[in-house]
C-alpha cells in the first residue's frame, strides 16, 4: 500500500478522480456516459502520445518546445504524400520519419553544440512551423485520408474493440515506454543523466548518444501523435497544434515530472493528459465560458503540482 | 491502516465513476426530444472577433423567442481546427438536442458532423459550407449573390465602361471564390473589361498588401490603366487599401471591398473606398438557431437559407439599417 | 603598559556536530591593526571556527566579545552589521554586474525604493579607497568579468569592507586561485588595510605566505588551539610540530605487495586547470599516494588521467599503450575514478543505492539492453553486504545514506565494474573512523590482488598508513615518489606547504 502512495502519479490520480467526480456531480446526465468516456479517451490520444516522448526529455533534464510544430508538420507531410497517391502506410512512415529526423537534429544541437534545450527547441519550433507552412503552401492540404481517419473514428456500438485503434496504440506506446524507462540500459541512463549528468559522465554513460536518442525518440512520438492528429483532422493543417507543447509539458509536470530532470513517470504523464481532457470536456458539458475554462485549467494544473510537492515534502 | 483506507476509498470512487454511469446510458433521455427543454450547442469559428459576437447575439435572440437553451462554445484558440472537432465530438457525447456549427474547414469537420447526425443530433451549418456531410440546412450569405451585388454596383459606378482588377483571396477558399465569381459574372454582363483575375492576396493583410502592390504596378494603375478594383474579404480589402494609399491612387479609381472594420469604414467615409459589401452575422446566428429549432419541432426547413448582403457607401453609412450592421447594439442580448 | 583592548576575544568556544567534536575549548585574541594567521591541517577545525565568528554557526559553549562588547551573532547578516565580514575561498561574485553593483550587492542604499546613486557611489568609493594598496585603483563601472582573478578577489574584499565601520575581516585561503603577481597585489592591499587599523584573520596552508604577511598566529589541532604567538618569534618547525602533534606517523613499509608492470602512467601533462608538466608511473599491485594542498593540482591530475578534464600537452598511457582518455573509454580499459565531490558528481543522490552502484555497468543484467531489476538489486545487495553499507535496502535513495555509506557505494561501483586501476580522490572524506579503517583494508586488499591504486588525500597520516610510495604535489608539479617508509608526516607537510 505504502509503495503505491509513494508513487509520483498517485497524487495526480487522486486529483483526476476528484475533478472527474466533480463534473459527474455537476453534469450527471451527460458527463458520466460511456460515450463521453470513449470520446474523452479519443481526445486525449494526441497529447498522451506526445507526452510519452516529453516525459523522456524532461526526465533527461531537457525540454522540447518543438512538439506542436512537429505534429503540424507531420499532418502536412502525410497529406502531401497521400495526395501523390501513395498508400497510407507509406504516408505514416514518411510523417514519422520527418518528425524523428527533426527530433534527432534537436538532440544533435543539444549534445554536440551544448546549446540549452530550451533555446534549441525554441528555434526548431519556429523552423518546423515554417517548414510545415511552406510544404503546405500556407493553406490546409486536402487529401483522401485512405482509411487513416479510422484510427480515431468513433466505433460502431457493436465493435468488440470498445475503443478506437488510436487509443489502444497510445496505451501500447505508453506501456512500452514505461517498461523501457524502467527496465532497459537506455532508460536507466536517461534517468541517471537527468538525475546528475556529472555522475553519469563519471560512470562512462555515453551522454551525447543518449541525448540524441532521447530527442529523436521524442520526435518520433511527436510524429506518431501527428498521425493521430491527421486522423482526426483528415487534412494537413500547418497552423494546427499551436501551443500543444505547453499542454504536453503540463501533462508531464502534473504527472510528477520535474523540470530539473531526474523525475517523472509515464503513468503520471498519462494521468496528467487525461486530467486536462476531463477539465476541458467537463467545462464544455457544464457550459462554462472559454475564459473561465482557461482560468480553471491553469489553477488546477498549479494546484495538482503544488499538492504533490507538499505531499512529498512531508 | 489510515493510508490503506484512503486508498481503498479512492479506488472505490474511481470504480464508481467509471462504471455506474455506464449503466445509466440506457436511462438517458432520448435525443432532441421529449419533455425536456431543448439544449442547442452553437459552435463558431472563434469567440473574440466582432463578427462572432454579432452571431452570438442573434443566437441569443432566437433562443429567447423560441424558449430553448443555447450553449455558446468556440475553440479556445481562434481558428483552431482540432479544438473545434473536439467540441463537436464532446457535444455529441453529451447528447445536446442539436448543434449549430460554423465549420473551420469544409472537409475536416465532415466526419464529426456525420457522427452527430448518426447519433440523431441534427446539425445546422452556418457561415461556411461543408463538402458533403449530412446537415439539416446551410445558413449563410449567398456569396455568389453578394458578389453579383458588388459587380452590379461596379457597373453602375463606371457606367458600363472600364478595366477591372480582382484580387482573389486564397486558393481553396470556397466562400470567397463564389464572391469573386459572382462579381466577375456581373461585371462581364455589364460590359466591363477584366484585366486581371488570377492574383491571390493570401491569408494575411501583409501578403495581400504585397500582392496588391505588384498587381497594381503590373497593370499600370499609376498610368490610369485601371478603373476599378474588387476584393473578396476583409484582409484583401485592407491590403489593397494600403497599397492604393501608398501609391497615392486611393480615391482615383473605383474600389469595392468586402466586410467591414473601423479602418475600412473610415476609408468609405473619406472616399478611398466606394462601397463595402456587408454580411449580416446577427441574422445568421438568429436564423441558424431558428432553423434548427424548427427542424427539432417537426417543421419543414429549407436546405439553403440566404442571410442576404447589403452595400454600404458614403451616402448610407449612417442610415439605421447599415449602421446596425456596422455597429450592432449587442447589449440587449449579451448583457454588456 | 596599558594593553590595548582586543578587537575580537574568544573564550572557551566549543562546537560539536553529532558525535564529532569540531571545536573544543578554543580561546583566541585578535588585536586591531594586526594580521592573525590561523594554521592547521584539514579537519583541525579552522572552517568551523570561522563559521562561528561569521555567524553561520552558533557555538555550543563559550563566549565572544567584539571590542569588549558581547558578540553573539545568530546570522551572517547580523555579523556583518557588527562589522565582521568573511571572504570565502571560492569566489562568489556576479560576473555580469559591475564593480559597484557587486560591492553593494544585497546592501544597496535605497531611497523611495530606488537605488540611491549618490550614497551608492560614496560607499563604493570609500570601500575601494581602503584597498588603495592596489597599484591600479578599481573603476566602479567596470564589469567584473573583465577583471583579473586578483582584482575579482579584491572586489569581494571590498564588499566585505563596504559596511559603515568594518572591524574584522576573515580571509579563507584567498590565494588558492591566484598567481604569483596577483598574490603580491593582494598582500599589498591587506597590509594597507591593516595599517588603517582593521583586524584580519588569515587562513592559509602556505607557511611562507604566513611568514611574509602575518603578525600573529594560532595553530589549531583536533579542534583545540595548541600554539599561538607572534610570527617573528617562532620557527616553521614549531608550527609544523604543533599542527602534526605527538602521534607522528611513520610510513609502514609493505612487504606483502610486489609491484608489477606499469598499469597507468603519464608524461609532461600540462593543462589549463593547473597541471604544469606532470610525470607519473603507477605499477600494478601498488598504492601510490599524492600529498598536496587543495589547489595544488592533485585532483586535476586524477581528472585529466580519467579524461574528465582536457590537457593541452603530454600523454597518458594505460598498460604501456598511449591512449586518449575519456571516461567511457577509460572505464572500458579498466581505469575508474572515485570523485572527491560525492554530492554533486560522485553519486546521483536521487537515485537508489542499486542504481548508483550499477550505473557504470548495467549490461550484465540482461540481454538486448534489458535490465532485470531483480538481478540488479541482487548484485547490489551482495556489495552492500560485503562492504557493510548501512542502508534500509538497496532501493533506498542514496541521498538518505550517511556520508561514509555514500562513499562506500561509490567505491562499490568501481569494484562492481571490476576496474584494474583505481584513481581515488579523498576516499575517506566525511567517513567515520570505523568505516575509514574498512576502506583502508579494502585498498590494501585490492593492491594485494594486483590492482593499481592512485590515491589523493588531505590527510598525510592516512597516506602514510596506506601507501607504498608517496609523491608531493605543489603548484601543479608532482615530485618524485619515495617509499613511504622513508617519509614522515612532518616532512611531507613541510614540503606540501612550501616551508
Amino acid at each position: 500500500m505504502k509503495a503505491w502512495l509513494a508513487r509520483p502519479w498517485f497524487g495526480p490520480l487522486v486529483a483526476l478522480v476528484v475533478v472527474y467526480l466533480l463534473f459527474v456531480w455537476l453534469s450527471p446526465d451527460t458527463f458520466a456516459r460511456s460515450v463521453n468516456l470513449s470520446t474523452m479517451a479519443r481526445q486525449t490520444v494526441v497529447v498522451a502520445i506526445a507526452a510519452v516522448g516529453m516525459t523522456y526529455v524532461i526526465i533527461h533534464g531537457g525540454i522540447d518546445l518543438s512538439v506542436g510544430s512537429a505534429v503540424a508538420l507531420t499532418t502536412v507531410v502525410i497529406a502531401r504524400v497521400l495526395e501523390r497517391g501513395s498508400g497510407p502506410l507509406v504516408a505514416v512512415l514518411a510523417g514519422v520519419a520527418v518528425a524523428s529526423l527533426a527530433g534527432a537534429i534537436n538532440g544533435l544541437l543539444v549534445a554536440r553544440l551544448r546549446i540549452t534545450p530550451f533555446i534549441v527547441t525554441l528555434g526548431t519550433m519556429g523552423a518546423l512551423r515554417g517548414a510545415a507552412k511552406g510544404l503546405a503552401d500556407e493553406q490546409k492540404v486536402d487529401a483522401d485520408p485512405s482509411g487513416l481517419d479510422q484510427l480515431m473514428s468513433a466505433l460502431s456500438p457493436s465493435s468488440p474493440w470498445l475503443l478506437p485503434a488510436g487509443v489502444w496504440i497510445a496505451l501500447a506506446v505508453a506501456g512500452l515506454a514505461a517498461l523501457a524507462l524502467g527496465y532497459t540500459v537506455f532508460g536507466r541512463h536517461v534517468v541517471a543523466i537527468g538525475s546528475n549528468v556529472r555522475t553519469a559522465e563519471l560512470c562512462g554513460v555515453p551522454v551525447a548518444r543518449v541525448t540524441i536518442l532521447v530527442y529523436a525518440l521524442a520526435g518520433a512520438l511527436a510524429g506518431l501523435a501527428g498521425v493521430m492528429e491527421f486522423s482526426t483532422l483528415t487534412v494537413g493543417d500547418p497552423t494546427d497544434s499551436i501551443g500543444l507543447e505547453l499542454a504536453v509539458i503540463a501533462a508531464v509536470v502534473i504527472g510528477g515530472g520535474s523540470l530539473a530532470g531526474g523525475q517523472g513517470s509515464i503513468a503520471g504523464a498519462m494521468v496528467g493528459a487525461v486530467l486536462m481532457t476531463v477539465i476541458r470536456t467537463g467545462c464544455t458539458h457544464v457550459g462554462v465560458p472559454n475564459w473561465v475554462q482557461e482560468i480553471l485549467t491553469g489553477a488546477i494544473i498549479v494546484a495538482a503540482v503544488g499538492l504533490e510537492r507538499l505531499r512529498r515534502r512531508r | 491502516m489510515e493510508t490503506r483506507r484512503t486508498f481503498c476509498a479512492a479506488l472505490t470512487a474511481l470504480a464508481a465513476g467509471a462504471w455506474l454511469p455506464g449503466c445509466r446510458d440506457k436511462a438517458a433521455p432520448g435525443p432532441g426530444g421529449g419533455a425536456g427543454r431543448l439544449r442547442i450547442a452553437v459552435i463558431p469559428k472563434g469567440t473574440t472577433h466582432e463578427f462572432w459576437k454579432s452571431v452570438h447575439a442573434g443566437a441569443v435572440k432566437a433562443s429567447r423567442e423560441l424558449d430553448v437553451d443555447i450553449v455558446w462554445k468556440g475553440p479556445l484558440k481562434e481558428d483552431d481546427l482540432k479544438s473545434q472537432i473536439d467540441l463537436v465530438q464532446s457535444f455529441t457525447a453529451q447528447r445536446v438536442s442539436g448543434i449549430v456549427l460554423a465549420p473551420l474547414n469544409d472537409k475536416a469537420l465532415v466526419a464529426s458532423v456525420n457522427g452527430a447526425t448518426r447519433a440523431q443530433i441534427p446539425v445546422v451549418v452556418f457561415d461556411s459550407g461543408l463538402s458533403g456531410g449530412e446537415v439539416v440546412s446551410f445558413v449563410a450569405t449567398d456569396n455568389r449573390a453578394a458578389g453579383r451585388l458588388a459587380g452590379g454596383r461596379m457597373v453602375k459606378l463606371l457606367e458600363g465602361k472600364g478595366r477591372i482588377v480582382v484580387l482573389r483571396y486564397q486558393e481553396g477558399s470556397a466562400s470567397t471564390r463564389e464572391r469573386e465569381d459572382g462579381f466577375l459574372e456581373a461585371v462581364k454582363k455589364g460590359g466591363l473589361q477584366v484585366v486581371s483575375d488570377n492574383q491571390y492576396g493570401g491569408a494575411t493583410t501583409q501578403t495581400a498588401f504585397a500582392a496588391s502592390e505588384s498587381v497594381l504596378l503590373a497593370r499600370g494603375a499609376d498610368k490610369g490603366e485601371i478603373d476599378g478594383v474588387f476584393c473578396p474579404n476583409e484582409s484583401t480589402t485592407f491590403g489593397m487599401l494600403l497599397a492604393l494609399e501608398k501609391a497615392k491612387l486611393a480615391g482615383k479609381l473605383r474600389f469595392i471591398g468586402f466586410d467591414a472594420s473601423d479602418k475600412l469604414v473610415a476609408a468609405v467615409r473619406s472616399g478611398d473606398i466606394d462601397s463595402l459589401v456587408l454580411q449580416d452575422p446577427f441574422k445568421m446566428g438568429h436564423l441558424a438557431v431558428k432553423t434548427l429549432v424548427d427542424k427539432l419541432r417537426g417543421q419543414a426547413v429549407e436546405a439553403r437559407i440566404d442571410t442576404g448582403a447589403s452595400l454600404a457607401d458614403k451616402g448610407n453609412l449612417d442610415a439605421p439599417e447599415i449602421a446596425a450592421l456596422l455597429k450592432p447594439d449587442l447589449a440587449p442580448w449579451l448583457g454588456k | 603598559m596599558a594593553r590595548q583592548v582586543s578587537r575580537l576575544e574568544l573564550a572557551a568556544i566549543a562546537k560539536a556536530f553529532g558525535s564529532t567534536r569540531a571545536l573544543e575549548d578554543v580561546s583566541l585574541s585578535v588585536a586591531p591593526g594586526r594580521i592573525h594567521a590561523l594554521l592547521g591541517e584539514n579537519g583541525a577545525g579552522k572552517s568551523t571556527l570561522m563559521q562561528v565568528i561569521a555567524g553561520a554557526e552558533r557555538p555550543d559553549r563559550g563566549s565572544m566579545r567584539l571590542e569588549g562588547l558581547p558578540y553573539d551573532p545568530v546570522s551572517p547578516g547580523q555579523a556583518r552589521e557588527r562589522g565582521v565580514a568573511i571572504v570565502h575561498q571560492e569566489l562568489s561574485i556576479c560576473p555580469q554586474l559591475n564593480v559597484r553593483e557587486n560591492v553593494l550587492l544585497g546592501a544597496e542604499p535605497t531611497r523611495l525604493g530606488l537605488v540611491d546613486a549618490r550614497r551608492a557611489r560614496q560607499r563604493t568609493e570609500r570601500a575601494l579607497r581602503l584597498l588603495r594598496g592596489a597599484d591600479r585603483p578599481l573603476d566602479p563601472d567596470t564589469l567584473v568579468s573583465e577583471l583579473s582573478p586578483a582584482e575579482q578577489q579584491l572586489v569581494e574584499i571590498a564588499r566585505a569592507l563596504a559596511h559603515e565601520a568594518p572591524k574584522l575581516l576573515i580571509l579563507d585561503e584567498p590565494t588558492s586561485s591566484l598567481g604569483g603577481d596577483d598574490v603580491e597585489r593582494l598582500f599589498a592591499s591587506l597590509r594597507a588595510l591593516r595599517d588603517e587599523g582593521l583586524a584580519i584573520i588569515y587562513i592559509s596552508h602556505f607557511l611562507e605566505e604566513v611568514r611574509r604577511l602575518a603578525d600573529d598566529f594560532t595553530v589549531l589541532r583536533d579542534g583545540r588551539a595548541v600554539l599561538s604567538g607572534e610570527v617573528q618569534a617562532s620557527e616553521d618547525d614549531d608550527w609544523i610540530a604543533a599542527m602534526v602533534g605527538e602521534n607522528v606517523t611513520q610510513g609502514a613499509a609493505s612487504a606483502v605487495r610486489t609491484p608489477g608492470r606499469e598499469a597507468l602512467g603519464c608524461t609532461g601533462l600540462v593543462s589549463a586547470s593547473g597541471l604544469a608538466g606532470v610525470d607519473l608511473s603507477l605499477a600494478q599491485g601498488e598504492v601510490l599516494g599524492i600529498a598536496g594542498l587543495v589547489g595544488s593540482g592533485r585532483t586535476e591530475l586524477l581528472r585529466a588521467l580519467f579524461g574528465l578534464e582536457p590537457f593541452s600537452a603530454g600523454q597518458v598511457r594505460v598498460r604501456g599503450q598511449r591512449v586518449v582518455p575519456s571516461p567511457a573509454a577509460q572505464l572500458a580499459r579498466g581505469v575508474g575514478l572515485l570523485s572527491e565531490d560525492r554530492k554533486s558528481e560522485g553519486l546521483a543522490l536521487a537515485l537508489s543505492v542499486a542504481d548508483n552502484l550499477t550505473l557504470s555497468k548495467l549490461t550484465p543484467f540482461g540481454r538486448w539492453g534489458v535490465v532485470s531489476p531483480r538481478r540488479q538489486r541482487g548484485v547490489a545487495a551482495a556489495w552492500v553486504d560485503r562492504l557493510r553499507i548501512r542502508c534500509r535496502d538497496v532501493s533506498q535513495p542514496a541521498r538518505e545514506l550517511s556520508g561514509g555509506n555514500q562513499q562506500k557505494v561509490a567505491i562499490a561501483r568501481l569494484l562492481h565494474h571490476d576496474v584494474e586501476v583505481l584513481l581515488l580522490d579523498e576516499p575517506t572524506r566525511g567517513v567515520d573512523v570505523s568505516s575509514r579503517a574498512e576502506v583502508h583494508a579494502l585498498i590494501a586488499d585490492l593492491a594485494a590482488r594486483g590492482k593499481a591504486v592512485l590515491m589523493v588525500s588531505s590527510s598525510i597520516s592516512e597516506l602514510l598508513e596506506t601507501c607504498d610510495r608517496i609523491a608531493v604535489m605543489r603548484r601543479g608539479v608532482l615530485g618524485a615518489p619515495r617509499p613511504a617508509g622513508e617519509l614522515s608526516e612532518h616532512g611531507l607537510l613541510a614540503e606540501a606547504s612550501g616551508a
